[in-house]
């Protein structure tokens, strides 16, 4: 057994390592290397087929590895019975469906390794979907099935049909999926585990589990596509045939079904259940059968012929008896293969003639012999013709159905009428695809022989295997009893049932017969049908619903935006600032005191600071210039910096030294694109609303000042942090520990707020993409540094021609220096940079390393070298820039992020916890001894992501506003007098 | 600028790079040593700037000269910016002054630019590379001795520079002997 335990595992990560691997495979071997992944999903078909013996003795293989034993959560993986035939069908369709991909996208169709990883990806979800025992762990896999299903559909990224289509799936599903969790919840929580087998042995009772299961029948129903949630599956239909053939036919839409039967035995019992069932199984059984009578394009007939299997699935697999049960389970087989079989047709047909519509087809059967053969197995399968498996199952069931004994005679009843209706539907509609395909029709001209393509094998054969599979089964139908039955006798109540290929002459065949004749004289007078059906539409169009509360929803988060987020800034600090007054301001007013006694101990520099701070504060206010008031504000800050120093946080001081120096040159870059002045004052109410406002925040700070230190009950935690920093921590600067170990997981949001920060400041600015811009000078032809008419233009460029300077005044300080004007250049800064720039660095980096134990730190160190970024921006200009930083930020950013989190790994392989420190202590030969502090790479990984923060502001607010200011002639400082022809510098001094 | 002399190692920014960091570091040790060596090359090889040419070497009792002379000026000019800064009786005499510097290197400019500045009291203001001229304001012009005396003095900061720094060659070539006893001369044309 234990080989077969892990064998599972091996298997789903086989299924991830091939989703990740398929865009290099299909790289390199083009459309040939779905044949390849087809190997994946169809080992896990060959691992369950191995498995058959041991799940039919009861004995399949279980899995358990605790996961989050606090909260009961294992991953628990189990293959019984339903999980078996699951597994052989999300497999076995899964390998055909991939064998059919091969031959299906066009070689030089794009994205396809997108396409194939996602798809092998699903196939990887379901497998986990289907084999877990855990209630949480299968929404995990439940919601993996939803976003891949959401991203497989959106396969055509241009096709705005598609992408609807890819958001209307994933809003219903997951909308599904949340209220499914409510519900896992609370059954997880009335009964103590979440094990689904505990629970469906031993089912809490009472209102609140009722609320439970009605929770996750809503759950199931979403992604079953069941009537009313049933309107995402055609649309869904946007997605290449493929997908609809194995997702939304044969896999995802079973998982719903899935939890349908796997929640039976336990609950079929409940009033609330069977009530559920028969609404939502019996109006989509009839619902899509009705339906897809009236489709003309042959994917919706089959995804509306669907959405009718299924809610006939969810009456047999809910209905809760042993006999009905087992047809269910039979019915799921059948109809996976059918099902999937005919969306292969379809597309096959599609591929071949160019189109789908029934009313453009006429004698394809003719062009098509063999598939045309294939596609009427699989129908008559699907309308319940012997001796297919179709046939066996819907035997079964309505025999199951007739005697009844198992639920209360109004449902049995109910359900039977429903089983009925839906039956002579599929017979109707099943001919009319068939028809609709492949028939000769007098009305409609033939395609030209010559524009249908013959489908190569490829295409061919995984329908055909499905097609003639429906009929091997039926062959068999004592192993299917055999195999199926295990499951199915989990079922609390009822006669265990039996499948059976020739029952006899018994009632339940005579009412076959007659099913199959009105479906046939229902086809027979279609054209009548469908006038009717046009003339008469349904009241209320589920579609309808979800478009006009999607519309709302838009126009309430509209009418709310313009409420709050009026776009002025005035307005958003002044209803910050007011919640500070009133809400913690107010608690501090009417629960605290002030202390009976204030000392001013700090001293003269602290006060001359203070007075500094003050000053400068009250000089930005008033100050009218923008460039003023930025600098007056950092001085505020330095001034704070000088506090922290003062009070013997160096750390903290070096820190918001850098920070402000790096604010300043922000500022000034952004600066440089706004008005000098700020605009008018505002009203004069406005001010001393502004001055209240301001007023009332200061005293309300100044009294937390006062009240806070009164607050300190314990003694604090600092006191103890100078010896657990080196203990636990590995280091002596306390401040760094706390930030790469302590509070590992909040630095680590942090740096993942600053990669989103700086994203979304670069898709600000960058008005184009943003992977090809940043040009360095030597992508230029040498000497022709960018002109006019060289692809760039570029009014600026005629200035950057070198200067005719001769000796070594022509000297190249800078990479870039010779692409800015000879005016724009400063040689000073030019010949400090070149001399500084790489000191800078090598100071960042002792920052970096030093920073365990010394001031400093990862964050220290990126934006000192942020800042030697800067320098070179400012010395050499935006083609300086791309020769410094020649990376792209995002992959400082991403490589930065994907450090830390390595790094917070790591501990886990060494038998610690997330992110906890590790050290090594190594004797190097000549070194000496060398601590090795895991958190150190974390620290590389903040450092890279600040210094890929710093990377993209320069070149979004410094190099590409510059280049959008040349494009534009815009460039205020430099326009006026550059584009004059300048005089030779020597004859103007 | 050929290739060859691209691709040469930069071994002066490799020692002072080490130095650096043995410095912040402040200790000596083999492990501290060839960490600073690997440091260097890495940051130098992968984040390369252009090869300078620099001709001169560095002369020790020169830029002794060059360092103590700034020191001296440094704590002159401060107590001169100090007094008149505590005598608002005074109104300083603030001007901008052109000197044509004699060198034609950028880096002699810029060290001579640098010098100045850290002087309080004066500012270069602008520095043109093409013509090797610097423009400085000059807080206040009558405490220094007047324009020609400023002018003098920032000439002889560009020879300190020179004689510290530069090559036989480029200090001929700005007019200048190695030993200094013409720097009166010079600054007198």
């Amino acid at each position: 057994m234990l080989c077969s335990k892990s064998t599972l595992l091996v298997l789903l990560l086989a299924h991830a390592a091939a989703a990740l691997g398929a865009p290099t495979l299909v790289s390199w071997l083009g459309r040939r290397a779905f044949l390849v992944l087809a190997l994946v999903p169809g080992s896990a078909a060959a691992w369950a087929l191995g498995q058959t013996a041991a799940v039919t003795s009861g004995e399949g293989p279980t899995m358990t590895l605790s996961w989050i034993p606090a909260l009961g959560i294992d991953l628990a993986f189990r293959l019984d019975t339903l999980s078996w035939l699951m597994v052989l069908l999300v497999g076995g369709v899964g390998a055909l469906v991939l064998v059919y991909c091969s031959a299906y996208f066009s070689p030089a169709s794009g994205n396809l390794g997108r396409f194939a990883a996602f798809f092998v990806g699903f196939a990887g979800a379901m497998l986990g979907l289907v084999t877990s025992d855990n209630l949480v762990q299968l929404y995990v896999f439940w919601e993996l099935t939803t976003v891949f299903s959401y991203l497989l559909i959106g396969h055509y990224t241009t096709r705005k049909s598609s992408r609807r289509a890819a958001t209307k799936a994933i809003l219903v599903t997951t909308a599904g999926g949340l209220v499914m969790l409510i519900g896992i919840v609370l059954i997880g929580d009335l009964s103590g585990t979440y094990s689904i087998t505990d629970i469906v042995a031993a089912p809490p009772t009472g209102p609140v589990a009722v609320t439970a299961v009605v929770l996750l029948l809503v759950g199931a129903a979403s992604k079953s596509a069941l009537v009313p949630l049933h309107f995402w599956l055609p649309a869904a239909m946007a997605a290449p045939t493929p997908v609809s053939a194995y997702l939304h036919a044969a896999a995802m839409v079973k998982a719903g079904i899935y939890l349908v039967a796997r929640l039976a035995p336990g609950y079929a019992g409940l009033e609330a259940w069977q009530l559920m069932i028969l609404v939502l199984g019996g109006f989509s059984l009839v619902m899509g059968g009705y339906q897809a009578l009236r489709q003309h394009d042959l994917k919706l007939l089959l995804a509306y012929g669907t959405v009718s299997q299924l809610g006939l699935l969810a009456i047999l697999l809910g209905a809760g008896s042993r006999a009905t049960a087992l047809a269910g389970l039979a019915l799921l087989g059948a109809h996976a293969m059918f099902k999937a079989s005919l969306f292969l047709v379809v597309g096959l047909v599609d591929a071949a003639t160019g189109t789908r519509d029934l009313r453009n087809l006429s004698a394809i059967w003719r062009r098509l012999p063999v598939t045309a053969v294939m596609a009427a197995l699989a129908m008559a399968s699907m309308i319940g013709l012997p001796p297919f498996a179709g046939f066996v199952a819907k035997e079964a069931a309505l025999e199951s159905l007739l005697h009844g004994g198992a639920s209360p005679a109004w449902l049995d009843i109910a359900l039977l009428v429903a089983f009925v209706a839906g039956s002579v539907l599929t017979v109707a509609y099943g001919l009319r695809l068939w028809w609709g395909a492949f028939a000769t029709k007098a009305t409609i001209p033939e395609i030209e022989p010559v524009r249908v393509i013959r489908p190569p094998l490829l295409l061919l054969a995984p329908a055909a295997l499905l097609a003639v599979g429906g009929l091997a089964v039926a062959v068999l139908p004592g192993l299917g009893d055999q195999v199926l039955s295990p499951y199915a006798n989990t079922y609390p109540a009822g006669e265990p049932g039996h499948l059976t290929l020739w029952p006899g002459l018994t009632p339940a065949l005579v009412i076959s017969l007659g099913m199959l004749a009105a479906g046939v004289g229902l086809f027979a007078i279609r054209d009548r049908v469908e006038r009717w059906q046009a003339t008469h539409q349904g009241p209320l169009d589920a579609d309808n619903v979800y478009r006009r509360t999607l519309r709302g929803l838009d126009l309430f988060a509209a009418d709310l935006t313009s409420l709050f987020q009026r776009g002025s800034l005035p307005f958003y600090l002044g209803i910050v600032l007011l919640m500070v007054v009133i809400l913690p301001g107010g608690a501090m007013a009417l629960g605290t005191s002030l202390p009976d006694r204030i000392s001013l101990r700090g001293g003269v520099p602290q006060l001359l600071v203070g007075a500094l701070v003050v000053v400068a504060t009250i000089l930005t206010v008033r100050s009218r210039r923008r460039l003023k008031a930025v600098i007056l504000t950092g001085i505020t800050g330095y001034g704070t910096a000088m506090l922290f120093f003062l009070y013997g946080a160096p750390d903290l001081a070096l820190d918001q030294v850098l920070v402000e120096t790096i604010t300043l040159v922000v500022f000034v870059l952004v600066l440089r694109r706004l008005p000098a002045y700020f605009s008018n004052r505002p009203l004069a109410a406005d001010r001393w609303v502004r001055l209240g406002i301001g007023i009332a925040v200061a005293v309300t700070v100044a009294g937390f000042a006062m009240v806070v230190p009164q607050a300190r009950l314990e003694p604090p935690v600092s006191a103890a942090l100078p010896q657990e920093a080196v203990a636990f921590g590995g280091g002596s600067n306390v401040v760094n520990v706390i930030l790469v170990d302590v509070r590992a997981w909040d630095t680590m949001g942090e740096i993942s707020v600053l990669v989103a920060a700086a994203t979304g400041i670069a898709s600000l600015t960058f008005l184009r993409s943003r992977t090809r811009d940043s040009r360095r000078p030597r992508d230029h032809v040498p000497g022709e540094l960018p002109v006019l008419g060289l692809g760039d233009p570029d009014p600026m460029a005629p200035l950057r021609r070198p200067g005719t300077s001769s000796g070594s005044r022509s000297q190249e300080w800078l990479r870039g220096g010779r692409t800015l004007a000879p005016q724009r250049r400063s040689v000073v800064f030019e010949v400090t940079t070149r001399m500084l720039y790489h000191t800078m660095l090598v100071f960042a980096i002792w920052l970096l390393f030093s920073g365990h134990n010394a001031p400093g730190g990862g964050f220290a160190a990126g934006l000192i070298t942020g800042l030697a970024l800067a320098v070179r921006y400012l010395a050499g200009g935006r083609y300086e820039l791309a020769e410094a930083a020649p990376l792209h930020p995002g992959l400082l950013l991403g490589s930065g992020l994907f450090l830390a989190t390595g790094s917070g790994l790591i501990p886990i392989l060494l038998g610690g916890e997330v992110l906890q420190t590790a050290i090594f202590d190594l004797t190097v030969p000549l070194i000496g001894e060398v601590h090795l502090i895991t958190s150190t790479f974390f620290d590389i990984g903040v450092y890279l992501v600040v210094v890929g923060l710093m990377l993209d502001v320069l070149r979004s607010l410094g190099a590409e506003i510059d280049r959008q200011g040349e494009a534009t002639g815009h460039d205020s400082d430099l326009v006026g007098p550059a584009l004059e022809p300048a005089p030779p510098l020597r004859d103007r001094l | 600028m050929s290739r060859g002399s691209r691709r040469r190692l930069p071994w002066r920014m490799l020692v002072w790079l080490t130095l650096v960091w043995l410095m912040l570091w402040g200790r000596l040790s083999t492990g501290t040593l060839l960490a600073g060596i690997a440091i260097a090359a890495l940051v130098t090889t992968t984040l390369p700037l252009p090869a300078v040419e620099f001709q001169g070497g560095i002369h020790p009792f020169a830029t002794a000269r060059l360092v103590g002379r700034f020191i001296l000026d440094l704590v002159r000019a401060s107590i001169q910016v100090t007094l008149l800064a505590l005598n608002p009786s005074r109104t300083p005499s603030g001007a901008v002054i052109r000197v044509h510097l004699r060198s034609e290197s950028d880096l002699y400019l810029t060290l001579t630019a640098e010098l100045s500045t850290l002087v309080p009291g004066s500012l270069v203001v602008e520095a043109n590379r093409q013509t090797g001229v610097l423009h400085l304001h000059i807080l206040d012009v009558d405490a220094l001795g007047g324009i020609e005396k400023v002018r003098a003095d920032t000439l002889g900061i560009e020879a300190r520079v020179l004689r510290a720094l530069a090559s036989d060659d480029e200090l001929a070539a700005a007019g200048l002997t190695r030993s200094g006893r013409d720097e009166r001369r010079v600054e007198q044309t």
